[in-house]
């Protein structure tokens, strides 16, 4: 057979049977009204997602407004200190975590799936309920700006300022505990992506086929696992501090402030990667497009974006530069800081190559990413220069840092957002923006920037401190100030004009999306509610330049699963190297319960803060009848046990064990809890480190026999749920899985006991605080374990547990295994730090 | 799995483990020093933390010596070779550049 006869083959053939399409529709379509609350599919979260992000990013723009209008002129008072801290710990705040990192996975969920070739992300629930949850808490948390009680320490919060001391108001504790909850969001997505991209691709979308965008992506849901569980911790830590008066920051009480800024920072320094990494896979997509010609260095790129992964981890204290840390461990910082200007400077050089070799066309898209690569370059020299410490001591909390900041984040991230939204609108209607506004609009956003944030560089060298909510006129700094506040209002002249042209836009009549910028990605194939009409077979890193009738042939349905085959919505499974079709994954339907869960988890957070306890725990236990009402009617044995995917391919239906996408899922969740636990872990180490002897006076550790005990009652727990997986089918499931939580629950009690008996006292320093926050760690996992015991048990009383629908035991012998070992960590760590020291 | 997903994910990056390795390494050993009852309050033994860099870069060495074909190869060079070579090069560089410190520091105030 030639090649070219092997490549005419496709999955399959015409004519496609008679209402194929129909029944394929049928599971897909979409609630409207009110009922569109209901919605899980990529698209209507997706959207809703952006669209909620935009939102937030206009509220914080209109802060930051604020604050250019009080530094105006010296001496202003429109604002009073403590609204204008409210106004910038807000405006820093809602841009980082309500912005900048959701629109990154908004634009994911919305875009990932159709450029992967997939029906949606294997886990829609979770991706509407991690929505719902930001959505509803993140307004609620903004709302708290109207009634005074916002935030007021500064976006980073640094203790003792935000301590019960200084910030004995509940303004701090409306961040912690509303921030806490939206990065548990962010990593529900993060989960989400990962197994997305690793899972649903498009046969023979190799990795080394897979877009550059989506690359970047699962680095970033990567960084996102290990990097946000810091922050986790941290805002627990400082929460109990606030709640419980355990001194974990509190210097005279053996706490050290300094501890919050590494937990801070550990996550706050990724999390400048794990925003510009997508605008780079963004740009690293639109770039070829808009030069009409493949990406230069795209291996290359693929690399430096994993590279970028591992050094960003490094940087994290050089925010503490003029913290006191050693001259030696900063200086290993400071070079790593400017290391990781060389994976930056790949990825620059190989899109400046693209666009050398390529012939641009000045569209929208382009002068975006032109803006871009202008205003990031510029960040990251000024980065360099922070990266040396001498500088730094110089610049640190100056509006120099205020000025290098903006220019990585607004240059790295908003530009080639709006560059993407130029790019990416015209899915949604068929529509482009406007081509004469874009102009106006990319001058406007451009030169504004440049003449708002430029000028801060020389206030900040002129020495006027950020944060300050006002200035005296003999300083010297009213002239660039004033510039800086023409250029700010210029800046948002520019949105406006967008926002005005996209509602323009929109409002237009609909028509053919149609690949109106001759893109090579597939999210240009047409679409409907089920995304592509068959899943695309894909032979190269660009298929819809290589392969040229691939538009046709996908929309005819000759390739994969061009129906649906039990009826319900679906998306091929395939392998996370090669891309080999696995299995088929039946999807969940739409459903109130990801909505009513989110919206019940998001009031007993912000309820419990403003102290209405009835009314915050009715919204929690509304939120977990939701989440088992949701887990119950999951698992269930698939309708039809395998399914003929083309001519022919024949594929078993749902799969188990290490090949179930649910099984990821839980493995990926495990190492984020294991990276909270290590956090806590650090914490405790980092105190002991600061002792003259450890433990400190007047407190000690329990006897060997406590933590030896409770290891083995853990060990005995994990037994019995070994068994109790291996009893699958018998009746002595239900039973094991009930004695697995007895023993748990008592090898967490005994070791709880052991502490009791040496005397540890929490509020007495911050070194028995450390192991009271490791203790609550491990009894939370010792409750969430009593509640998936007795769930587990009553799923196999109803005969919800079988073979074919066994992932709740799988993943539940999971969190066992773990939190036994957990516990045995826990004993070996608190036990040990101390015969180190010795 | 059956395409050693994690051995192909292990060669991808082993290099830059080993860097992350060298520098968690770095900042732990001299943190511990550093610290109040640490072993060598006021002033860090460097020779430790020059075995390990030179360890470290040994092993950095190598992995880029195994994958030096990648270095003359052209567009149809496997993104997995691609990302053996790399990184082993970069996470040398890496490694080699957050060790200077070490020649000129010598204590830890």
């Amino acid at each position: 057979m030639t090649d070219h006869a092997i490549e005419d083959r496709l999955p399959s053939s015409l004519p496609r049977p008679e209402g194929e399409l129909e029944r394929l529709q049928k599971p897909w379509q979409r609630p409207t009204g009110w009922r569109f609350l209901k919605r899980v599919d990529n698209t209507s979260i997706g959207l809703l997602y952006i669209g909620t992000a935009l939102l937030f990013f206009l509220l914080a723009g209109i802060l930051g407004l604020m604050m250019r209008t009080q530094l105006a002129v010296p001496d202003n008072d429109l604002m009073s200190a403590s609204v204008y801290n409210q106004v910038f710990t807000m405006h820093g705040t809602v841009m980082m975590f309500l912005f900048a990192i959701p629109i990154v996975e908004a634009i994911a969920v919305y875009l990932l799936p159709n450029m992967l070739g997939a029906r949606d992300l294997p886990f829609p629930r979770l991706s509407a309920y991690a929505y719902w949850a930001y959505a509803i808490g993140g307004l609620a948390f903004f709302c708290t700006l109207f009634f005074g009680l916002s935030p007021d320490g500064g976006w980073f919060m640094y203790p003792p300022l935000t301590g019960k001391q200084y910030s004995p108001g509940l303004n701090a504790d409306f961040w912690l505990l509303g921030i806490g909850f939206i990065e548990i969001s962010a990593i529900a997505g993060a989960i989400e992506l990962i197994v997305g991209i690793l899972f649903t691709r498009a046969p023979g979308m190799t990795l080394s086929r897979m877009p550059v965008y989506a690359w970047a992506m699962l680095v970033v849901a990567v960084m996102i696992v290990f990097a946000f569980p810091a922050i986790i911790a941290g805002t627990a830590l400082l929460e109990m501090e606030r709640a419980f008066d355990w001194p974990f920051f509190i210097g005279e009480r053996g706490g050290d402030p300094i501890l919050w800024q590494h937990l801070f920072w550990f996550f706050g320094h990724p999390e400048v990667y794990i925003i510009f990494l997508p605008a780079a896979g963004m740009v690293s997509t639109m770039i070829p497009t808009i030069a009409g010609t493949p990406l230069v260095g795209r291996k290359a790129i693929i690399v430096a974006l994993v590279i970028v992964c591992f050094f960003s981890f490094a940087l994290w204290a050089h925010h503490m530069f003029t913290a006191g840390l050693g001259v030696m461990t900063m200086s290993f910082v400071s070079a790593a800081s400017m290391a990781v200007a060389v994976p930056t400077g790949i990825q620059v050089f190989a899109w400046i190559a693209t666009l050398w070799r390529g012939k641009v066309r000045m569209t929208g898209p382009a002068l975006f990413l032109g803006g871009f690569m202008f205003i990031f370059v510029l960040g990251g020299l000024t980065g360099v220069m922070v990266a040396l410490l001498p500088f730094d001591w110089q610049a640190h909390d100056t509006y120099f840092i205020v000025a290098h900041f903006h220019y990585v984040l607004v240059g790295g991230m908003v530009f080639p957002v709006f560059a993407a939204m130029y790019y990416w609108l015209p899915l949604l209607k068929g529509q482009r923006l406007s081509e004469r506004v874009a102009k106006w609009v990319f001058w406007l956003m451009f030169g504004g920037f440049n003449i708002a944030f430029f000028p801060m560089h020389i206030t900040g060298l002129l020495g006027m401190p950020r944060r300050v909510y006002t200035y005296p006129g003999e300083m010297g700094w009213n002239g660039l100030n004033m510039v800086s506040t023409v250029g700010a209002f210029v800046l948002a002249a520019g949105v406006l004009l967008f926002l005005v042209d996209v509602v323009r836009t929109l409002r237009r009549p609909e028509q053919p999306v149609g690949n109106p910028w001759n893109a090579s990605t597939l999210e240009w194939l047409p679409t409907e509610a089920y995304n592509a009409r068959s899943i695309p077979e894909v032979r190269s890193a660009d298929p819809l330049w290589d392969q040229p009738n691939l538009t046709e042939q996908v929309e005819a349905g000759q390739h994969y699963l061009p129906g649906t085959e039990s009826g319900q919505r679906e998306t091929l499974v395939t392998s996370p190297v090669a891309a080999t079709p696995r299995h088929l994954l039946v999807l969940p339907a739409d459903s109130w319960l990801p909505f009513v869960a989110a919206a019940g988890t998001a009031g007993f957070f912000l309820l419990l803060t403003v102290k209405m306890h009835v009314v915050a725990w009715a919204c929690g236990i509304t939120a977990i009848a939701a989440t088992v009402a949701w887990l119950w009617a999951a698992d269930r044995p698939p309708p039809i046990s395998h399914a003929k995917v083309s001519d022919t391919l024949v594929l078993p239906v749902g799969a188990r064990g290490r090949a179930s996408h649910s099984w990821w899922a839980t493995i990926i969740m495990l190492v984020v809890d294991a990276t909270v636990f290590a956090s806590f872990v650090f914490a405790y180490i980092h105190i002991s480190m600061r002792l003259e002897v450890c433990p400190p006076p007047a407190a000690s550790l329990p006897a060997l026999r406590w933590p030896l005990i409770a290891g083995a009652l853990l060990a005995a727990g994990s037994a019995c749920m070994l068994w109790a997986v291996r009893s699958l089918g018998t009746r002595r499931l239900p039973w094991l899985a009930l004695a697995a939580t007895g023993c748990t629950v008592a090898g967490f009690l005994v070791d709880l006991h052991g502490y009791q008996l040496a005397g540890l006292d929490p509020q007495a320093q911050a070194w028995s605080a450390t192991i009271g926050a490791l203790l609550s760690y491990q009894g939370l996992h010792a409750v969430v374990l009593t509640l998936a015991g007795i769930y587990l048990a009553a799923r196999a009383w109803s005969g919800r547990l079988s073979p074919s629908s066994r992932a709740t035991l799988d993943n539940t012998a999971l969190l066992w295994h773990y939190t036994t070992l957990q516990g045995i960590v826990l004993s070996l760590a608190v036990h040990g730090v101390p015969l180190l020291m010795e | 799995m059956r395409e050693r997903f994690f051995g192909k994910l292990m060669r991808g990056t082993l290099p830059l483990l080993v860097w992350a390795a060298h520098f968690a390494g770095s900042y732990v050993l001299v943190a511990a020093q550093c610290s109040p009852a640490g072993f060598a309050p006021g002033n860090p033994h460097r020779l430790p933390l020059a075995l390990m860099t030179l360890v470290a870069l040994a092993v950095c060495a190598a992995l880029a010596w195994r994958a030096r074909r990648t270095f003359g190869g052209d567009e149809r060079t496997a993104l997995l070779d691609w990302a053996a070579a790399l990184t082993a090069l970069l996470a040398f560089a890496g490694i080699a550049w957050t060790s200077v410190p070490l020649w000129f520091v010598d204590s830890c105030a």
